[in-house]
């Protein structure tokens, strides 16, 4: 013990800097606001970090508010509603639905309401003149009386086929087939070149989330079907709406009431199930930009990082200074660190704040449900805080490792 | 703590600093002898210049008796602590307690308010920030700045920023405050100012050890070391 000389060299002695923690975040604080051009940068700087957090949050809190709007939708369109489809046959070929399937299916007790349609094959064009090939993808179908009050259906505009007063054959179209064909019967009586002859529309329908094989045809009924293209009566989508209580009883016996004699060739489907996986698995975008956040953010703490190190540069006398009355490396260390911490975590509220205003007028102006993920907005602030402290590390190590008497050497 | 070191030996006061055969060498080739067998003791209440031109050595002296770094050879005791044997926590912490610096350049924090500026050597003392201020302006009150505790460096005068800068040198009451070239910035008029003040904190006690090129400065000392070549070669006593 004699060695160390008189023990008043030692840290019982109480030699010791100490930092009082309120202290350093006064540091970090002066360091945001403090001397002359500093402040302009540091606002400069925390900008990247700014938008890069607003991306993040604006894109958790869009695609929230999308899936919250999805389900939102679901429930006012309802889910007891079950589609019925030819599947592929034994032999490889594609099945057909029994013409006598919507009947048996109306027979049991939970299903509510059925409707068929079935794919003609003809065409629609806006008018003879165009080529038999410029059908924009519209479909034709026999449709029953009971699609639409089955499947809860809107008209954008007119009416359901009726026998028509202009001598014509009628037809409704979806909403998607209406914009293609080019169809707006807001300008008045339309007609369109239907198989080998003109047809009046008398209706264009809303969008139907549940059946969006629909918005792109054109539907004629039944009658008019067999009568000019040979319609025999057998569908080739039979929907079906059921109790609500009872959807997975009746989607268990569809398919073998539908057809007794081989029901592995129904394909039964609940569509807003698959509204709910599209909503779930949409998120490859959501992805990218969450990617592009990040490229954002890395950036911004790289800007953070560079002006740092020139800061330290800069500031040589002051770290002199503080070297000289007392301040440790571990002090000049985390005063640097904390006026990295502060400038990312200044940036990062500004983004989040930003992100959050953006999610929230997307949300209003798509009339969606306007949802702020908690952990998104708290995420957002501590990306900042974690990019800020891994920009800090090098520039703060390098101020923490200057000489004493090199840094308050006059320049 | 420094005044204790002080009582522990009323009759003779205690040394404040002593080097013994110290040298330091900068690393190069070939490396560079700054300081060769240096021997000197400050004891407390003494006024001690050093004086050498430029490239004397005496930078590295002053570097070494303010801790600001440790010798390559020999032994540099502050306040009684052998620097060498010290950790970098415990050499900052001497360096605060024990040592108040003056600089050519002021070295003052330009965001800072002179009362700031002041505090903050109290800073990593962990005291509370209304204590620190209370003392800062009674130091501030006796380099004769009470007036202008609220003023950033940029809105006094080179003669204002030396007292600030001094001020804060005080404030701790340190056992020894080191002034490297105080007036070398300053007009002769603020430059005689400065000294003056100097002066009258060493008639109150404080032990000053002043760095400086300029014989004539260096009259005001009571004790002046030349510097040459990286030795003390001679010493003088004021009358």
């Amino acid at each position: 013990m004699r060695s160390v000389s008189g023990g008043s060299t030692s840290v019982g002695d109480g030699l010791r800097s100490v930092l009082r923690t309120r202290d350093v975040l006064a540091l970090g604080l002066l360091g945001l606001v403090g001397g002359g051009g500093r402040r302009g940068r540091a606002v400069l700087t925390a900008i990247g970090i700014s938008i890069g957090i607003a991306a993040i949050v604006a894109v958790v809190g869009i695609s929230a508010s999308s899936k919250a709007n999805v389900l939102a939708v679901l429930d006012r369109l309802g889910t007891n509603y079950l589609t019925l489809a030819p599947g592929q046959s034994l032999t490889g070929g594609s099945a057909q639905l029994p013409a006598q399937a919507p009947g048996r299916l109306s027979l049991l007790d939970q299903v509510q309401a059925v409707a068929t349609t079935a794919q003609l094959d003809v065409t629609v064009r806006r008018s003879d003149q165009l080529p038999a090939t410029d059908t924009r993808g519209t479909a034709v179908l026999a449709a029953d009386d009971g699609l639409l009050s089955t499947l809860g259906g809107e008209f954008a505009a007119g009416h359901w086929l009726d026998q028509g007063t202009t001598g014509y054959p009628t037809v409704v179209l979806g909403t998607t087939a209406a914009r293609h064909q080019g169809v707006d019967l807001g300008r008045g009586d339309q007609l369109v070149w239907l198989g080998d002859q003109w047809f009046a529309v008398v209706g264009v329908l809303k969008a139907m989330p549940l059946a969006p094989e629909l918005d792109n045809a054109a539907m004629i009924s039944a009658q008019v079907a067999a009568q000019k293209f040979g319609y025999e009566g057998s569908p080739t989508t039979v929907y079906l709406r059921t109790d609500p209580r009872h959807v997975n009883a009746v989607y268990e016996v569809a398919a073998s009431t539908a057809d007794p004699r081989s029901p592995e060739e129904v394909e039964v489907t609940r569509p807003s199930d698959a509204l709910e996986a599209r909503a779930a698995a949409d998120t490859s975008f959501t992805a990218l930009l969450l990617g592009l956040g990040g490229v954002a953010l890395l950036v911004g703490g790289v800007g953070i990082a560079n002006i740092m190190v020139i800061s330290v540069l800069e500031r040589r006398g002051e770290i002199g200074v503080r070297r000289a009355i007392g301040a440790s490396r571990r002090h000049i260390r985390v005063q640097f660190l904390v006026e990295a911490l502060a400038q990312a975590g200044a940036g990062g509220l500004v983004g989040v704040a930003l992100g959050a205003a953006i999610t929230v007028g997307y949300d209003v102006s798509a009339d969606w449900p306007v949802v702020l993920p908690a952990q998104g907005l708290a995420g957002g602030v501590l990306a900042a805080l974690a990019v800020g402290g891994l920009a800090g590390l090098y520039p703060a190590g390098r101020a923490a490792r200057l000489q004493p008497a090199e840094a308050v050497r006059q320049v | 703590m420094t005044r204790r070191m002080v009582t522990a030996t009323p009759p003779e006061p205690g040394p404040v600093l002593e080097l013994v055969d110290v040298g330091h060498q900068y690393p190069g080739s070939p490396p560079v002898r700054a300081l060769d067998g240096v021997n000197l003791t400050v004891t407390a209440g003494e006024w001690v210049a050093i004086v050498g031109p430029s490239g004397s050595g005496k930078s590295t002296l002053l570097n070494l008796m303010g801790a600001l770094s440790t010798p390559t050879s020999g032994v540099v005791r502050i306040d009684g602590h052998d620097v060498t044997r010290l950790s970098d926590g415990e050499l900052s912490a001497l360096r605060g307690r024990a040592l108040g610096f003056i600089f050519q350049s002021f070295h003052l924090l330009q965001g800072l308010t002179a009362l700031d500026n002041v505090a903050t050597a109290l800073l990593y003392r962990g005291e509370p920030a209304g204590e620190r201020r209370e003392r800062a302006a009674r130091a501030l009150g006796r380099v004769g700045l009470g007036q202008r505790l609220g003023h950033r460096p940029s809105h006094l005068s080179g003669g204002e920023c030396q007292r600030v800068a001094i001020a804060r040198a005080l404030v701790g009451e340190p056992a020894l405050i080191l002034a490297d070239e105080p007036t070398g910035n300053l007009d002769s008029r603020t430059g005689a100012e400065i000294m003056n003040l100097l002066g009258e904190l060493h008639a109150a006690g404080a032990t000053l050890a002043l760095i400086t090129h300029d014989e004539d400065i260096a009259r005001a000392a009571s004790r002046r070391l030349h510097v040459r070549d990286g030795r003390i070669v001679a010493e003088g006593v004021a009358v």
